[in-house]
């Protein structure tokens, strides 16, 4: 949108929960974060993850919706649910394979990051993006991150047999062109069509 | 409903709740509401334009039409003639030796002709049976609303002359 | 007396701290409505003064907006910034002055209250000298404040006591900086940083307590750059770093001195610029001669392997970094840390371009400008020294004083505490400070404060310290009065005034100059205006090392930023120190200095046998007095854990949420255990933001750094026992 596009690089993260702090300060939900946030292991390890909703091409979550209560706009944002219509059953919550819905009690409404769209919609910058201090999460024009990142944006996962393109894009290794994390989805089983690149 | 909808692989409630917004069909209740308001809107305004039309057609001068010769009808007598364009049909009525008066001939219900009535001293409307008082145009009875329009005369050198319509929306 | 007025629950029940979750008005309302304003200022936290704008709507601030334009931080923020508008509005705020009654704090008119607060004053110095009264002051302080407040401590009291938090912060570092490069500053702006082949990261736990500093380093690295972190624990920064060097608390020298043993050995030195700019190597080289990796290794714990990588890493770069903070700071040997960081700058030539220095790392707000006009014990206007006879009479000349009524060097801020436990000072007024949690031992802090004859704080919350006090003076938040702060890179910025303090509350520097008033010195404090103070300020500290005096406020709205030195108003700032090789001294060189290993003031020992070091959590602030009253920090980290080895959790038989008693030589708390591998199985961890049964710092001991007086927190000795859930 506006030539500006998101990257997440969760090896840049660095727990500070900004993201966390500023998500629900935006004009959109206020109040409430929507930001996925993860200590992965804090025995092992420091590591920690922050995710927005991934906006994906043909978002899961608005098709299992029964209400109709999710739509993804024309700029390729996928809202979160619609108030009028939601009628908090979580089936979206179940689908999502990023897990990113939350049921929020308080309201019975499923509610997820929207991109601030209130701010997107008119050519600022996301919350998150803008305050996260590592720019593990990132909204800057493909050229930006071209021209200053190491790693490649991708935006191809694999679930099994379920791909799924997005429209907020994750960094990875360059020459990674797809992200797949089921050891499955690398087995060579023929060549049977639905074996993915994912090597 | 199926014989209206070409053959689909992708089941109706797909088509009809699409995920996607560029691919609404149904129409919105924000947008229905867009509709009617703007359509109620086009119509006020169009009633606007006639309106201005209508006001703005009353002629800046009225004309002066000659309508008879001052002894040419009878007391009791009646005159049809058109003031002030060529469409304006209107009567004249001598009521008196001395005394003339025209009206608009459109009844002000729904434009029937009317007529006089010379037994009953008014004009009448055959329509509904509207009844205008020969002294001022006024209803006297039945469905009409406003007063006839009535058209002012001048006698000019033994001529009647209509110069000038009043109480009328023309 | 100072002890506190009524219970510490009554006290807590009326002045909190009490968590604000909600900006004014809540979040539906209110504050969601378009703001009158947007305010572009700065953070009121740590050293980076991270850019941001206040939302104001009806003299209230109402949220945030990100401030993109601003070039050190482009919009960024760390969850406290995010936050920190949550402080003005808050229930807990201080609106009119307060005096102790034997039940508890009454409220109090300004009158009667400066009134008191002078008298008291005038009597304990009438019957016991000038110097029985001190002043503390505070590093969060503008510029403005800190220089007023020494003035006042000179020219209004008199006494030659006046000190500062910062004591706690930076002291190490500038005295170290100081004395080999002849300026207390850190040399570089900080966009060296991401022009940096090699970084090492010592004692800095850049991603909690310095997050905007983690997009420059890992821009460095997207270059190809190179990270090292030493530090006894794995800290987030430390998951992308390229040698991770897990150092024993107290030994950084060791490992410094093995890392320039090596350089020197392997002649990876610059000769030429040694040679050319400094003088006194042969001290040094002398000094790291036995400091060999394997007798480095021995002490620090850190492999000699890794020793010699870092040494080379290092060495072969003639961009390198090393960024330090309290972690190195922190001990009693923190100006011979400091000294050994510097040492590997000079010794490699990495100073005085892009991409190579020494980086200190300022932690408080105005770390680096409360630090530079006089508020502390020794220091005159323009990071003048107090026994300099040409720096008294300028300073002398700009105040309307004979040099002679300049006092001479008082106490250091935990020197003053000493004094005030026995009895030499009886009296203290203090600003933008919290020592009963601050201070290390703070048990004894406590025993000091309630020996106090007469106390009076200025504070817009009722801090734990304040809470002792015979009068509070309600003052202002960060946003409520105008003035300038240093940031890390000395780049001197705009504090805009956002709002009017509320109710009765005052501005900081109109209550001073209303005291100095009422002790009848008000002619040499005629300000209104925070505004007239810089101006004053801007004739002290010419000529100085810190020259302020090209600088005004337009000059920094224009340029974002000025950077002293800046000594006449066309010169543009000096962003970059020691460029044409040129360093503070009068003879134009940078100083080497000996360095000689000592142990640490609390040392391990049978009794004692695993090491404690003390830190922070991105979420707390310092004291915590203005971010444990903010609900959502306090949520995301809301209790002080023990950081614990599973190994040495084992030892002892403690499960990840056991309560265990950390004992020291002072007294000991009750903790929560956090079992983690992220920490050395010889040491434990505990963040001290907060007060009373959970503050760490009862029991972290006094032992200063002899030159810099810095309070050694990052080493104590204590040991541990499993513990049932605490009483209270």
């Amino acid at each position: 949108m506006f030539g500006m596009e998101f990257y997440v690089d969760p090896s840049r993260c660095i727990g500070c929960q900004s993201c966390l702090k500023a998500c629900e300060e935006c004009d959109t939900h206020r109040g409430v974060s929507m930001i996925n946030f993860d200590f992965i292991d804090r025995e092992a390890t420091i590591a920690t993850a922050a995710y927005v909703c991934w906006h994906c091409d043909d978002p899961t979550c608005a098709q299992v919706c029964p209400a109709d209560a999710i739509k993804k706009y024309d700029d390729g944002i996928v809202g979160s649910s619609l108030k009028p219509r939601c009628i908090g059953c979580s089936n979206c919550v179940l689908a999502c394979p990023f897990g990113i819905p939350k049921l929020v009690p308080q309201y019975e409404q499923m509610m997820k990051c929207d991109m601030c769209y209130d701010r997107t919609s008119v050519g600022k910058r996301p919350m998150c993006a803008t305050v996260c201090p590592s720019q593990a999460l990132a909204y800057v024009t493909p050229e930006t991150i071209a021209a200053t990142r190491r790693e490649k944006p991708v935006n191809t996962f694999w679930f099994g047999n379920q791909k799924i393109t997005t429209k907020v894009y994750m960094m990875a290794p360059a020459g990674t062109p797809e992200i797949a994390i089921d050891v499955a989805d690398y087995i060579w089983e023929g060549d049977h069509e639905l074996v993915p690149q994912a090597f | 409903m199926s014989w209206f909808r070409k053959p689909s692989s992708t089941p109706l409630w797909r088509d009809e709740f699409p995920v996607f917004t560029a691919d609404e069909r149904y129409v919105s209740r924000r947008q229905f509401t867009k509709f009617l308001t703007l359509t109620s809107f086009s119509m006020m305004v169009g009633n606007l334009w006639i309106l201005a039309r209508s006001t703005l057609r009353r002629p800046a001068t009225w004309p002066r039409v000659p309508v008879a010769a001052a002894g040419e009808i009878p007391v009791g007598g009646v005159r049809t003639f058109n003031y002030p364009a060529a469409d304006d049909p209107c009567i004249l009525v001598r009521t008196s030796a001395e005394e003339y008066v025209a009206y608009s001939q459109k009844c002000t219900h729904l434009s029937c002709a009317v007529y006089y009535e010379k037994a009953q001293n008014r004009l009448e409307c055959p329509c509904h049976r509207g009844f205008f008082s020969i002294e001022d145009g006024s209803v006297l009875e039945g469905p009409p609303q406003r007063a006839l329009p009535r058209v002012a005369l001048e006698k000019t050198d033994g001529q009647l002359v209509a110069i000038r319509m009043e109480g009328g929306l023309v | 007396m100072a002890k506190t007025p009524g219970t510490l629950e009554e006290l807590k029940t009326r002045f909190g701290p009490h968590l604000n979750y909600n900006p004014p008005g809540g979040w539906e309302k209110g504050s969601g409505e378009t703001p009158e304003k947007l305010v572009k200022t700065h953070c009121c936290f740590c050293g980076q003064q991270c850019g941001i704008q206040l939302k104001v709507r009806g003299n209230r601030v109402t949220g945030f907006e990100p401030w993109e334009d601003f070039p050190f931080n482009r919009g960024m923020l760390c969850p406290k910034g995010v936050k920190r508008y949550l402080q003005g509005s808050h229930p807990d705020r201080l609106l009119h002055p307060l005096m102790r009654t034997d039940s508890g704090f009454r409220a109090a008119e300004w009158g009667e209250a400066l009134d008191f607060t002078a008298r008291r004053l005038r009597e304990l110095q009438d019957n016991y000298g000038k110097d029985s009264v001190a002043v503390y002051g505070g590093a969060s302080l503008t510029t403005e404040k800190a220089y007023l407040l020494g003035k006042f401590a000179r020219v209004g009291l008199g006494t030659r006591h006046i000190d500062y938090n910062g004591r706690l912060c930076m002291v190490s570092a500038g005295t170290a900086y100081k004395g080999a490069l002849g300026v207390d500053r850190a040399p570089n702006p900080w966009s060296d940083i991401a022009a940096a082949e090699v970084l090492m990261a010592i004692g800095a736990n850049v991603g909690e307590c310095a997050p905007i500093t983690t997009d420059y380093i890992w821009r460095a690295r997207d270059q190809g750059a190179r990270l090292i972190v030493a530090d006894p624990r794995f800290t987030p920064i430390a998951r992308n770093s390229d040698l991770y060097l897990p150092v024993r608390p107290g030994t950084d020298l060791a490992l410094l001195m093995g890392i320039l043993h090596v350089i020197i050995r392997d002649k990876l030195t610059d000769a030429a610029f040694i040679e050319a700019h400094t003088t006194g190597f042969e001290r040094t080289a002398e000094s790291v001669g036995p400091w060999n990796p394997r007798r480095a290794a021995e002490v620090s714990g850190v492999a000699p392997e890794a020793i010699e990588k870092a040494a080379h890493m290092v060495g072969e770069s003639r961009r390198a970094m090393i960024l330090h903070a309290r972690g190195l700071e922190h001990q009693s040997k923190g100006v011979e840390n400091c000294e050994a960081v510097i040492a590997i700058a000079l010794a490699t030539g990495n100073i005085g371009r892009e991409g190579a220095g020494p980086v200190m790392i300022t932690g408080q707000g105005n770390g680096q400008g409360g630090r530079e006009h006089g508020q502390k014990c020794d220091q005159l206007p323009g990071q003048r020294s107090l026994t300099d006879p040409a720096a008294r009479q300028h300073v002398a000349d700009v105040w309307g004083i004979s040099p002679d009524d300049l006092p001479a060097p008082g106490y250091s801020a935990v020197e003053i505490m000493n004094a005030i436990h026995r009895g030499e000072i009886k009296g203290l007024l203090s600003i933008c400070f919290n020592p009963l949690v601050s201070l290390p031992d703070a048990d004894f802090t406590r025993e000091a404060l309630e020996k106090l004859e007469f106390f009076a704080v200025i504070d817009f919350f009722l801090s734990e310290t304040a809470a002792h006090a015979d009068v509070v003076l309600a003052g202002s938040l960060q946003e409520e009065e105008e003035g300038v702060t240093a940031n890390v890179e000395a780049r001197v910025i705009h504090i805009q005034k956002a709002v009017d303090p509320p109710g009765n509350a005052r501005r900081d520097s109109e209550i001073i100059c209303e005291l100095a008033g009422r002790l009848g010195r008000g002619r040499y404090f005629p300000f209104r205006e925070p505004r007239e103070i810089f101006e004053e300020l801007r004739r002290a500290s010419q000529g100085g090392v810190a020259d302020y005096h090209g600088i005004t406020y337009e000059k920094i709205d224009r340029q974002k930023g000025v950077f002293w030195p800046c000594p006449t108003l066309d010169h543009p700032g000096t962003p970059r120190l020691f460029e044409d090789g040129r360093f503070f001294h009068a003879d134009g060189k940078a100083h080497f200095m000996s360095l000689a290993w000592r142990d640490s003031g609390d040392p391990v020992d049978q009794d004692f046998p695993i090491y404690l070091t003390t830190g922070r959590v991105v979420s707390q602030y310092l004291s915590g007095t203005q971010t444990r009253r903010i609900g959502a920090l306090v949520d995301q980290y809301p209790e002080p854990k023990l950081e614990i080895h599973p190994r040495l959790a084992a030892q002892h038989g403690i499960a990840p949420g056991d309560w265990v008693t950390v004992v020291s030589r002072r007294t000991e708390i009750t903790l929560q255990a956090m079992v983690v591998r992220t920490i050395r199985p010889d040491t434990v961890f505990i963040p001290y933001h907060w007060p009373g049964s959970r503050s760490a710092n009862r029991l972290t001991h006094r032992t200063l750094d002899p030159r810099s007086k810095i309070p050694e927190y990052k080493v104590s000795a204590c040991r541990l026992q499993k513990a049932k859930a605490p009483g209270d």
